[in-house]
C-alpha cells in the first residue's frame, strides 16, 4: 500500500496512533515522579515502574560497586561473558554490563543459587588451570574459546564402545552461565537492540499469516 | 470517607469491584437504585500503567526481593510482576492454610477492578452440553437454567465489553456478538487446516475481551502486548474503566475503597441482610453500611469466606448454609496437559518490535462431545489455548557470533495447554481456619482441595491428543506434558455457594439468590453448579446480569 494513498483503514490507523500517543503523553506526565527511593516507592503502594522509576540506573554508575561477587570473580565473569556473546557488528555482554546486572540479581537469589554460580566459576578456572596453568581471566581470547567450546554443544554418547559416558561436569557448570548470561544480556537495552528492539510501542494490528492456505498444509 | 456516606440507608451494597461487581453497580444503579459499592483495596489509576516500560528499566528485571518477600503465592501467576505486584494482595498479611499434602494457589487482587485489571481476557460462552451435562453423563447435577435462559445476558455482556472472535458454528462453543477476529500466523493456519482434516476438530482465534474496533467509546488495541500491566487506551476489558465507571456516572452509586467486608450483618427477626461491617484498610477501624439488599460479588473463596464469617444463632455454619454445603463443591479448571514443538520449515523470523498479539488460539472441545459419544476412560472434557509464533532461541548452542546470529534466527514454536473441567466434588471444600486471622483480624480460610481420577485421566488424553494434532501439523521436536498442576493455578475457582432448586442440596436459587436469606444474593463463580472447560469470567458476568435485572425485578414489586 502506498503511503499517501489515504485509504479508510490506513487513516483510521493514523488517527488511532495519533490518539495513543496523546494518552501516552498525558499518562506518562503524570506518572513521572522524579527522586523517589526504592523504598519510598514501596511505601506508597504504588511499585517503582508505576512511578516511572528507572531502576537500570545503577548499572552505568561511575562508582558501582560489586554487592556479591568479590573482584577475582566478576573480572572471570566479564571475561566469561565476553567470549560467549562478544563485540561483533553489535554490542556485547561486556557493554551491556551483563555482570553488574548479573551481581545484583545473584544477590538477592537463595543461598543455593549463589552456591551453584560461585562454583561453575571455579570450575571454569580450575579446568584452565589444568590445560594452561593459568587463571580463566588471563587466557588469551583463543584459549578461552578453545576451553569453552566443547561444552558448548549437546553431546552424543559414545558410539564406539557399549559403555554409559559419564556426563562431562562442564556442561552443566557451563550451561547455567551461559543461560544467566544471555538472559542478562537480551534482557539489557542493548540485547534488545540487538534483536532488532526499535522503542515504538505500537504498530498495528496483527497482519498475521498473509500466504495462501494451500502453501500451509 | 465522608460519614454521611455511611449513615444512608442503600437499596444494594456490592461487595467487589471486579469483573461481576462492576456489572452489578451498573446494572442496579442503572436501574434507579441506590447503591454502595464496596472494594477492600485502593482506587486505581491509569497513571499507574506499566505497558510500555521496557523490562530493563526495572531494577531486577522481574527478579525483586520485595515480590519473593512479599507475593510468594502470587507471584506464582505470571501476571504478577516486578512492574504491578501491587495490585496483588500481600501474602504475609492475607494468609490461608491448606492441608500439607493439598497444595492450593490462590491468587488475590485488592484493587479498584479487582482481578478484571489482569486477567487473561479469553472470553468463552458455555453451552447446554456444559448445563445439562448431568442428564447426559449422570454425574452430579445440571444447572438450574438452560443456555436459553442466559444466552440474551451474554448477548448484552459481549455488546458491551467488547469480544473479538470467530463465528464457528459449534455447539459445544455457542457464538457471540463479536467483534472481528485478531488474525492467525502462518504456524496458526496450518495448524488449523490439519486437524480440521485430520480429526474433525476445531481451531479458531481466541475469543478475548479485546477491542478490535473504537466500541463504547474506547480505542482498539495499539497492540503493545502485555495486558496485565494495563492499557492508557482500555482496549482491554476491566471493571474501573467502564462498569464502574458507567455506575458512577448514574449519580446513584456511592464507591467505598478501603473497605474490607468481614461479615454480612442481620436483621434477625425478619431474616434478612440489612448490611455488612467492614475493617478499613488503613485505618483498621470497624464500620458499617446498611442497604435492604446485599450482592456477594468479592470472587469464589472471598465470598464464601464472608458468609461462613457471618454465622448467627439461626445459622451457626455460616449464613445462608442451611443446607450445610456452603464451601462445598470447590473447582478450578485442572491444568497440566499439553503439548509444543517447532517447524523446522517456516522460516519466517522474530520480531521483538510490536504488533505483539495479546491473544492466543482456541482448540474447541472435542472429548465426550454428542457428536463423538462418550469417551472409555473419563468424563466431560477440555478446550486448549496455544498460539505459534517465531520466537528468538536464546537457548541456541554455541558461543559467539555464531550464537548471537543463531538467537537472531529464532525457532518456529507452537504450543498447546489444555483447561480441562474439574468435577464438582463434595470432598473439595473450604472453611475458616479456628487459627488463622488476616491482618486485620478476620478469620482466614483453609481450603482442602484437589484434583481427582477423572482431571488426571483428562490431562493425559489432553497430552497425547496436542501430540498427535502437532504431528498432524507437520510440527517437529514434539514434547508433551500430561501431569496435573496445583489447584488454584487456573485461577479459574468457582463453585463454593452452588445454584440450584433445591434448597436442601444448593445454596442460592436460580437467580443467586441464598435460599434462606431473600435479599443475599452471590453473583461470582461461588454460584457456578459445573465448571465446563471454557474460562469463566463471561459466564460470572452474564449470570450478574440475569441476577441484578431479577433483583430489579423484585424491587419494583416491592418484594425486597
Amino acid at each position: 500500500m502506498v503511503a499517501d494513498e489515504k485509504s479508510p483503514l490506513q487513516s483510521s490507523l493514523i488517527k488511532r496512533r495519533d490518539l495513543i500517543r496523546a494518552a501516552l503523553f498525558a499518562s506518562a506526565a503524570a506518572a513521572f515522579t522524579p527522586g523517589m527511593s526504592f523504598a519510598q516507592a514501596i511505601s506508597s503502594g504504588l511499585t517503582p515502574a508505576a512511578l516511572g522509576e528507572d531502576g537500570s540506573k545503577f548499572l552505568s554508575d561511575p562508582n558501582w560497586k560489586a554487592v556479591f561477587l568479590n573482584e577475582h570473580q566478576n573480572e572471570t565473569l566479564v571475561a566469561l561473558s565476553d567470549v560467549i556473546i562478544p563485540h561483533t557488528d553489535t554490542p556485547g555482554a561486556k557493554e551491556a554490563l551483563v555482570n553488574r546486572y548479573l551481581d545484583l540479581l545473584l544477590s538477592v537469589q537463595p543461598a543455593e543459587l549463589q552456591r551453584q554460580f560461585v562454583d561453575a566459576l571455579a570450575f571454569i578456572d580450575s579446568e584452565s588451570q589444568k590445560q594452561f596453568g593459568r587463571d580463566f581471566r588471563s587466557l588469551a581470547t583463543d584459549d578461552q574459546v578453545w576451553l569453552l567450546t566443547s561444552w558448548a554443544y549437546p553431546r552424543l554418547p559414545s558410539s564406539w564402545m557399549e559403555r554409559e559416558e559419564k556426563p562431562d561436569p562442564g556442561q552443566k557448570h557451563f550451561e547455567r552461565l551461559k543461560a544467566l548470561i544471555a538472559e542478562a544480556y537480551y534482557g539489557s537495552e542493548i540485547g534488545q537492540k540487538e534483536l532488532g528492539w526499535d522503542r515504538e510501542i505500537t504498530r498495528g494490528p496483527y497482519e498475521g499469516c498473509e500466504h495462501q492456505i494451500k502453501d500451509h498444509t | 470517607m465522608a460519614q454521611d456516606v455511611l449513615q444512608q440507608t442503600y437499596d444494594a451494597i456490592v461487595v467487589g469491584s471486579g469483573a461481576t461487581g462492576g456489572w452489578a453497580a451498573k446494572r442496579l444503579s442503572e436501574a434507579g437504585l441506590k447503591v454502595a459499592l464496596l472494594e477492600a483495596g485502593r482506587a486505581v489509576s491509569a497513571r499507574e500503567f506499566t505497558e510500555h516500560v521496557p523490562s530493563f528499566q526495572l531494577k531486577y528485571r522481574n527478579h525483586s526481593p520485595e515480590v519473593m518477600r512479599t507475593r510468594p503465592i502470587q507471584r506464582q501467576c505470571y501476571a504478577c510482576m516486578e512492574y504491578n505486584y501491587e495490585w496483588f494482595v500481600n501474602d504475609l498479611e492475607n494468609p490461608y492454610s491448606t492441608p500439607p499434602d493439598k497444595p492450593f494457589t490462590w491468587q488475590r487482587l485488592r484493587i479498584l477492578g479487582g482481578r478484571s485489571l489482569v486477567w487473561g481476557r479469553q472470553s468463552y460462552r458455555l453451552s447446554d452440553v456444559d448445563f445439562k451435562a448431568a442428564s447426559r453423563d449422570g454425574y452430579d447435577v445440571d444447572w438450574p437454567f438452560s443456555y436459553a435462559d442466559l444466552a440474551p445476558c451474554y448477548d448484552l455482556v459481549e455488546r458491551y465489553v467488547g469480544i473479538t472472535g470467530a463465528a464457528e458454528g459449534n455447539e459445544m462453543l455457542p457464538d457471540g456478538q463479536f467483534l472481528p477476529p485478531m488474525k492467525m500466523s502462518c504456524g496458526e493456519i496450518r495448524l488449523r487446516e490439519s486437524i480440521k482434516k485430520k480429526f474433525g476438530r476445531t481451531l479458531t482465534i481466541g475469543r478475548a475481551a479485546i477491542l478490535t474496533q473504537l466500541h463504547n467509546g474506547r480505542a482498539p488495541c495499539h497492540y503493545c502486548g502485555p495486558c496485565e500491566r494495563g492499557c492508557v487506551t482500555y482496549s482491554y476489558f476491566s471493571s474501573p474503566f467502564t462498569t464502574v465507571k458507567d455506575a458512577l456516572k448514574t449519580g446513584k452509586c456511592t464507591l467505598i475503597t478501603d473497605a474490607i467486608v468481614s461479615h454480612v450483618e442481620m436483621d434477625t427477626n425478619a431474616n434478612k441482610a440489612r448490611g455488612v461491617s467492614f475493617v478499613h484498610r488503613t485505618t483498621k477501624e470497624t464500620k458499617q453500611v446498611r442497604g435492604r439488599s446485599v450482592i456477594l460479588c468479592a470472587q469464589a473463596l472471598e465470598s464464601t469466606r464472608i458468609l461462613l464469617n457471618s454465622s448467627t444463632r439461626e445459622y451457626p455454619k455460616g449464613l445462608g448454609n442451611s443446607s450445610g454445603l456452603l464451601g462445598h463443591y470447590l473447582m478450578d479448571h485442572v491444568v497440566g496437559g499439553g503439548a509444543s514443538g517447532t517447524f523446522q520449515d517456516l522460516k519466517i523470523l522474530p520480531n521483538a518490535n510490536p504488533p505483539h498479539r495479546p491473544n492466543g488460539i482456541y482448540v474447541v472441545r472435542y472429548r465426550n462431545t454428542p457428536a463423538e459419544g462418550k469417551h472409555p476412560y473419563f468424563i466431560r472434557g477440555y478446550g486448549f489455548q496455544g498460539g505459534s509464533a517465531p520466537e528468538f532461541n536464546m537457548g541456541a548452542p554455541g558461543i559467539g557470533a555464531d550464537y548471537k546470529k543463531a538467537v537472531k534466527l529464532g525457532t518456529y514454536d507452537v504450543s498447546l495447554g489444555a483447561f480441562g473441567e474439574s468435577l464438582a466434588n463434595f470432598d473439595n471444600y473450604c472453611e475458616i481456619d479456628p487459627k488463622l486471622t488476616d491482618a486485620w483480624g478476620i478469620p482466614a480460610l483453609r481450603i482442602s482441595m484437589a484434583h481427582g481420577k477423572n482431571e488426571a485421566a483428562l490431562m493425559r488424553d489432553a497430552g497425547i491428543t496436542a501430540a498427535e494434532m502437532l504431528e498432524a501439523a507437520g510440527a517437529n521436536n514434539i514434547r508433551l506434558t500430561t501431569g496435573v498442576e496445583m489447584p488454584g493455578m487456573a485461577i479459574h475457582e468457582v463453585g463454593t455457594a452452588r445454584m440450584g432448586n433445591d434448597p436442601k442440596k444448593s445454596v442460592l436459587n436460580r437467580f443467586c439468590q441464598s435460599h434462606d436469606v431473600s435479599n443475599l444474593l452471590v453473583t461470582d463463580g461461588s454460584c457456578f453448579v459445573s465448571s465446563a472447560c471454557q474460562n469463566p469470567t463471561l459466564t460470572m458476568m452474564a449470570i450478574t446480569v440475569r441476577a441484578c435485572d431479577h433483583l430489579v425485578e423484585r424491587f419494583r414489586r416491592n418484594e425486597v
